[in-house]
Order: structure tokens, then sequence, then C-alpha cells
């Protein structure tokens, strides 16, 4: 059955409220649902999500995650975040990095001890993202396209309720986007987790999203600070 | 210091310097290298020079760095996680904080003089000495160093839900092991020169010989023992570069070879 995982009420984001970015009149996102959220650069996409996310304080508005207001934690392992610098731990192995997600879903913070369970966990979701050579090389000597599938095999690992994604599908060549974007897709169907995704790329966002968040940008005039989500339906 | 007495006055030109250098300090005398009369050496040449004070001296100092290293490594690295602004918040930082100012406002000479006092001379009290200053000293390397790392991967840490001892031991540690290693063999090579100075106040190590000769001016065997320690610290230091190559992304490209040890890396990258 469907939920509200994400319910946005009045919502103005940004860094300061002399300037703030993108106000968000209603939006709810139920689970099971894949959002993409797009617009031009700097417009205020990825502060949306890292606002969703609970790392940015939002300026004004509710923002709640499966019920629970801003501030309160969600239960572990039930976010994910791909930032788009991807946050990988670049010293350590493929498989380290992807068992802090593993880790995170399905074990509590105290167990010490190697469990085959988060290892087989680990070991599939690299070999869905192709990266099955790679398990013990270090994330700093792999190439920018593969570092995201890394990010990615953790999230999958982890199997959040919510994936918040920035940008997961940049730096992938062709054959790869189109293997990526099916794995995830199908992992999301079958986990029934809601994606939302920030995607400067249109076309690439239709591809895979139920709802597109269009943030229209203020900039063309000068006096207008505030900038107007707008839901649009595909 | 009255200088002019040193150089001679103005006319003199550094006369008493020269003498001093000419019939107290140089040659250095390497009798320091040979094996002591007594206890009896059971070496045999060309290893008998492990029988020297020189030898016993340079080792002992080297153990006393290396333990107090090692200890005081496995003390503030907690400490330093704990005062890390970017990990805990203020009410755990600042005691943390306070913690290494206290440990390393006495500089280690001052630890080994209380050291001596408390449990007497030899290593003992060079190694509490030199640990307590390594806690302090190393710690606030580490924090520093853990503070200026990035954001990121702590933010989808956060995100994940990961708890403060699993992002501690899964990110932060392993993205700053390259700067956390680097310090703790800077630390190495810190303690071991720090060494000979703890030992003048009775606390083991080469600076014990080199205190004793210092009491019977005789100054070109104290010079024998400066020598010696120059040398192991270069020696160090090019161990250090060796080591530190593996955990940095030069070393990908480039994998350092062990002569690197002795003779500088550059020298066969520039052929």
């Amino acid at each position: 059955m469907d939920f509200t995982v994400v319910d946005i009420d009045e919502l103005t984001i940004g860094y300061s409220k002399k300037n703030p970015l993108v106000e968000i009149p209603r939006l709810e996102i139920s689970s099971g649902e894949i959002i993409a959220i797009t617009g031009p650069s700097g417009v205020g996409k990825t502060t949306l999500i890292r606002t969703i996310s609970g790392l940015v304080r939002p300026l004004k508005g509710k923002v709640s995650l499966f019920g629970k207001p801003f501030g309160v934690r969600p239960k572990r392992g039930s976010l994910g975040y791909i930032p788009q610098r991807l946050g990988l731990v670049r010293h350590a192995s493929v498989l380290h990095n992807v068992k802090l997600g593993a880790r995170a879903g399905n074990s509590n913070p105290y167990s010490i001890f190697p469990n085959s369970k988060i290892r087989d966990l680990c070991l599939d979701s690299i070999r869905r993202m192709g990266l099955s050579e790679k398990i013990y090389e270090p994330v700093r000597r792999l190439s920018g396209g593969q570092q995201r599938r890394v990010a990615i095999a953790r999230t999958m690992a982890q199997s959040p309720k919510i994936i918040l994604a920035d940008e997961f599908l940049s730096e992938l060549d062709e054959k790869t986007l189109e293997m990526v974007k099916t794995e995830v897709v199908e992992f999301v169907r079958k986990e029934s987790s809601t994606l939302i995704v920030v995607e400067h790329d249109v076309s690439r966002a239709k591809s895979i999203a139920d709802r597109m968040l269009v943030i229209d940008d203020g900039r063309v005039n000068p006096f207008i600070s505030q900038t107007t989500a707008l839901e649009v339906k595909k | 210091m009255d200088w002019l007495t040193i150089g001679g006055g103005y006319l003199g030109g550094g006369q008493n310097l020269i003498v001093f250098i000419n019939e107290s300090l140089w040659p250095p005398d390497w009798g320091v290298i040979e094996p002591q009369a007594y206890p009896v050496c059971t070496a045999y040449p060309p290893f008998d020079f492990t029988c020297s004070t020189a030898w016993i001296g340079m080792t002992e100092t080297i153990k006393i760095a290396f333990i107090s290293t090692v200890f005081g490594t496995l003390v503030s690295l907690p400490i330093s996680i704990l005062a890390s602004r970017n990990l805990n918040p203020i009410f755990i930082t600042f005691p943390s904080r306070f913690i290494l100012a206290a440990c390393r406002s006495l500089p280690s000479i001052i630890w080994a003089i209380f050291f001596v006092i408390l449990v007497g001379f030899g290593p003992l009290s060079g190694i509490l000495a030199m640990t307590i200053y390594t806690v302090g000293y190393l710690g606030k390397l580490q924090y520093e160093s853990i503070e200026g790392m990035s954001n990121i991967p702590l933010e989808s840490a956060d995100s994940m839900g990961l708890s403060k001892i699993e992002k501690a031991i899964g990110v932060v540690i392993p993205e700053q092991a390259n700067n956390l290693i680097s310090q703790t063999i800077f630390m190495f090579e810190y303690n071991v020169r720090h060494g000979t100075v703890i030992g003048i106040v009775g606390a083991g190590g080469i600076g014990y010989y080199i205190n004793l000769y210092l009491k019977f001016l005789q100054y070109d065997k104290v010079l024998a023992y400066l020598i010696i320690i120059y040398s192991v610290v270069i020696i160090i230091d090019f161990i250090s570069i060796y080591a530190r190559s593996f955990f940095n992304d030069e070393g990908d490209i480039n994998p350092p070879k062990w002569i690197s040890v002795l003779i500088p890396q550059w020298i066969f990258d520039s052929r």
C-alpha cells in the first residue's frame, strides 16, 4: 500500500533568509515513486534534497520524512543519499565503501563480528553495478564513472526506503548508463523504495521519473529573488 | 653570554672559537663506536660495535621513541576523534582538547624530570614522559587533520544513519589514514630527536652518554654522538618518505623502490 514518505508544506529553502532559493507550496511523495527534480544549475535542486535529507535547515515551512518533523532522525538505514561528489572513502576499497551502506541498512551499530549476510549483500550489489573485478581496489584508483557506480552500489546494499540521488547518472557512457538506470529502477520497484533524483538533463529525467518537479529559474528578472517550484505531470 | 670572550674580542676575530673547535671538538672521537671494556663483549668483529656506548645508547633511544610513539598514538587517536568539531558537539570536544592541551603544555624534558623523580632513573621514565607528550602533540595534529577532511563522506554517513563509532572507524580513519600515518612517523622521528635530550636528565638513551662526556669536557666524543644521531634521523626521514608513499596517490602512479630509503627516489625518476 502506498503511503506518504515525504511531506512538504509551504517550504522555503536556501542558505540565507534574505536570499531564499526555492519555495514549494505543497508536495507529497508516496512510497515507490520516482521523482525527478530538474531545472537549470544554481537554482537550488541540490539544496532541496539536502533539506529533505536533513542536512540543511529549511528557512520556513514544514518538511517531514515518514511523518516525523525536520530534525528528528529517521530510522537507521532508511535514508540513502548519493551526493553529487559521491562522499566515498577514497582511500578504502570498493568493498569497504559498500559495506558501510550494508551495515547501515542491515545491522545494529554495535555489531563488530564479520557477517556473511552483509558480505553477500555487498557482493551482490557490486556485481549488479558491474564492478566485481574491482572489489579490493581503492576507490581513488577508479574512474569517475566507476566511483559513481560504487556510490550507487553502496546505496543499493543499504536498501533504504528513500533514496536521494544528486546527478547520479552523470559521467557514465551510454551503455553503462542504460545498465545502471535499469538496475536502479528495477531495484526501486522491487524494494518499493522512493527515489528522488536531481537531474539537469530533462530527457534523462523523463526516462526514469514517474513525476517531475521542475524548478523554474527566477534569475531572468534580477528583482525576483524567489523561484517557484512547479509540479508537472509527465 | 659574553660573545666578545668567545670571539676573542673585536680584534680577535673568533680566536677562542677556533681554538675550541681545533683542540676540543674536532676531529670527533670515534672511540664511542668501539666495544666497551666492561661488560666483556661477546660479539665477534665486525659486529663488536654492538657493545659500544653509541650503539647501546642509540638503540635504547630508538626503543624508547618507538614504544612511546605506539602508546601515544593508541591513546591520542580516540581523544583526537572526540576533540574534532566536525564529529562531536562542543561539550565533548572542549574537555578532550583540554586533556590534549594539558599534555602538551609542558615540554617532554619537564615531563622527564617529573617522571625521573616519580619512578627513578632509566628508560621507563623516558617512555612515560614521551608518551604523555606524544598524546598532546600528536592529538593536536590528528584533530586538526580530521577537522580538515571533506565534509561530504561524513554527510552521507550521517544520512545513512551510521553511529559515531562506525563513522570514526569506517570513514574518518581510512579517509585520513595518509595524514595519520605520516604524523605518527613524524612523531617517531621527533621522539628519537627528543630522546637524546631527555636522556640528559637521566631518562635513559644516548642522552645519558652525551651528558656523561659533557661533564668530563670530552667534546670530541659528544660530537661523534651528535653525528650518529644526525645520521639516524636522516635514515628515519628516508624511511618515513618511503612508508608514506604507500598511502598517497603518488604511490599508485610511481611505486617507490627499497633503495629510495637510502637514495632519494627523484634521482631514479630524473633518468
